[in-house]
């Protein structure tokens, strides 16, 4: 316990020294997310109105709800996914991992668990600053409510993405060159497949199955539940958070079993 | 285990893998034998040195010491603990400093960047600000002005202090350092070295230096290893070492070589004429071609040299004969220069 408190505190203090220092790049990842959405309903209100966008769905829902939560929680899955799964290469580049192995922590523990809390204060951060347009549209009572179902979808959705990150991290280690970031060209195909820009119904069969074994599809899909929802559904997002728990479990498992064999691999080649 | 040895090596092989490209797509296979079975110990509270050119395995053998890789045969053992079978115990004893240009966040001035360092070290709350404190302090980062500037201002110098107070945050027995000097300005590289001294001598740490400097290695080193391809050649101190090559002396000839020779095949010519090691350091108005030859033959070696410079049309500016030194005993172990 002593050991995870650490390595969590260590993630903060770098976190809180990094914000510090670098507020234009602060500011500029807090309007982000604003000016993506505004992209996206700016280019849909071109095309058409939010009666066109409810028919075209065929759900009674704002516009502006359905995009705040998927601009949150895809944010929210890039940033997992880059952080520990490209930190490995980001410490490598910086001249650092070799600093961060001789701590006496398992490598892949200090990669995960010193990246909680920038995630939950980033993505909280982010889902804050839609407070005031979430009240705006929905009003203070269901703004409430979906703002909830966010926040959980937020939270529980990190713990398998962790584990499914944390592959991407062994993969780094073991192959050592930083060049072949696959993430660059992989995290697009991944969100693709998790609906991110498509309602996963849409994609052909084959894609759906890989849909369906990849957490970030039920992370993005209980967040719009929110959206998407004009009276609470409990049995839907307890149905979603069941699978978010049980693929917690499996991806969390499988890193952990993996990850041992992939450092020694990686110490072994010399990779590190 | 012998309670007075700090680390111990024996017979330590690593290969590496290297692909090499021989057309589009096909490539070959090439193993690389970085350390072929050195063995050697570092007793407490000395500096030891690790002296050897590039690509001789230094690294190699430091990264095995610091558990960043694992050796293909042999143990290591750093106070008693393996390196491979007891990592974690390791890591507690050392403090380790790989390359000293960078190893930093770049957005975080340097108290920052030690007090993330020493929490993930498992220091914390006052003890961690005390140390880092020290530490600034004692590295002189304090009065530079450094310690809350950003790393990405600090000067070179400055960054090879804060690797070092990186390593010392735990205040750890043995410190291992990979080429702790390399391209600092002489100011700061005499004041790391004493530092180094410092350090082994009135605190009793163990200190493994790596380094291809031989002024530095006679300067701070209590002993050293001499180590070439992989192979430990001889471990002594600097007067045992010289002791080797007493009855040599180095001949040492200033000279201008020609546009289109060779120095490969002039030093080649000159070691089987006569007989004896030798190695060109390049100058930029003048190189220095070095011979360790027996004493009593040092005339007859200078007038074969000469006369095959001659040959080659170089000019010869001076001659000196001196006393050997550390590179001479390299040379003469090796059979080469090229540091």
């Amino acid at each position: 316990m002593g050991r995870f408190l650490t390595l969590m505190k260590s993630g903060i203090m770098l976190d809180l020294y990094w914000l510090k220092n670098n507020r234009a790049s602060f500011i500029s990842m807090m309007l982000w997310p604003y000016l993506m959405l505004g992209l996206v309903l700016g280019m849909g209100f071109i095309f058409g109105s939010s009666e066109a966008f409810q028919r075209n769905i065929g759900l009674k829902v704002n516009p502006i709800t359905y995009f705040v939560a998927s601009t949150v929680v895809v944010m929210a899955c890039l940033g997992i996914m880059w952080d520990v799964g490209g930190n490995v290469l980001f410490l490598k580049w910086i001249g650092a991992l070799p600093y961060v192995i001789v701590a006496p922590h398992r490598i892949s523990m200090t990669l995960i668990l010193s990246y909680i809390p920038r995630y939950l204060f980033l993505t909280m951060f982010q889902l804050l600053e839609f407070i005031p347009l979430i009240f705006l549209v929905e009003g203070i009572k269901q703004g409430i409510f979906k703002l909830g179902v966010m926040v959980l979808a937020l939270t529980l959705g990190m713990l398998p993405l962790l584990g499914f990150s944390a592959l991407f991290a062994i993969v780094f280690m073991v192959t050592g060159e930083e060049e072949s970031n696959l993430l660059s060209w992989l995290n697009p195909l991944i969100l693709l497949f998790s609906g991110a820009f498509y309602p996963v119904a849409l994609l052909p069969y084959w894609a759906q199955l890989i849909a369906w074994a990849l957490p970030s599809t039920y992370t993005i899909e209980l967040a719009r539940l929110s959206a998407l929802m004009g009276s609470p559904r409990f049995a839907q997002i307890i149905f979603l958070m069941g699978i978010l728990l049980g693929m917690a479990m499996f991806y969390n498992l499988v890193a952990y079993s993996f990850i041992g064999v992939g450092e020694r691999r990686a110490l072994k080649k010399g990779a590190l | 285990m012998n309670t007075n040895i700090a680390i111990e090596a024996i017979g330590l092989v690593k290969r590496y893998m290297t692909y090499e490209r021989i057309g589009l797509f096909r490539r070959r296979r090439r193993v690389v034998e970085a350390l072929k079975g050195i063995s050697f110990n570092v007793r407490k509270g000395e500096v030891f040195g690790l002296l050897g050119p590039n690509g001789a395995g230094k690294t190699t053998t430091v990264k095995i010491l610091a558990t960043l890789l694992l050796p293909d045969q042999g143990t290591a053992r750093v106070m008693g603990y393996d390196v491979v079978e007891e990592a974690n115990e390791v890591r507690k004893v050392i403090g380790v400093s790989l390359t000293v240009e960078k190893g930093f966040f770049w957005k975080l001035t340097g108290r920052e960047n030690l007090k993330y360092f020493g929490m993930l070290y498992g220091l914390d709350g006052q003890a961690l600000e005390r140390r880092v404190n020290e530490l600034l302090k004692m590295l002189g980062l304090d009065d530079l002005g450094a310690s809350d500037k950003l790393y990405e201002e600090y000067s070179l110098g400055m960054k090879a202090r804060l690797s070092l107070a990186r390593a010392l945050l735990t205040d750890p027995p043995v410190l291992i350092l990979d080429e702790p000097t390399l391209g600092l300005d002489p100011p700061s590289a005499r004041s790391l070295r004493e530092l180094l001294v410092r350090l082994a001598h009135e605190q009793g740490k163990t200190v493994l230096v790596t380094t291809h400097n031989m002024f530095e290695a006679e300067i701070i080193c209590d002993r050293v290893a001499i180590i070439n391809e992989g192979l430990i050649l001889a471990v002594d101190t600097v007067k045992g070492l010289k002791k080797k090559v007493a009855e040599d002396v180095s001949l040492e000839i200033g000279l201008i070589l020609p546009a289109k020779i060779s120095s490969s095949e002039l030093l080649e010519k000159i070691r089987s004429a006569t007989g004896c090691p030798c190695t060109l350091l390049h100058g930029e108005e003048m190189h220095k071609l070095k011979i360790v030859a027996p004493s009593e033959e040092v005339d007859e070696v200078t007038a074969l040299a000469l006369r095959l410079l001659h040959d080659y049309k170089c000019k010869v500016r001076r001659v000196d004969v001196k006393e050997p030194s550390l590179e001479d005993v390299f040379i003469k172990l090796t059979g080469r220069g090229g540091f």
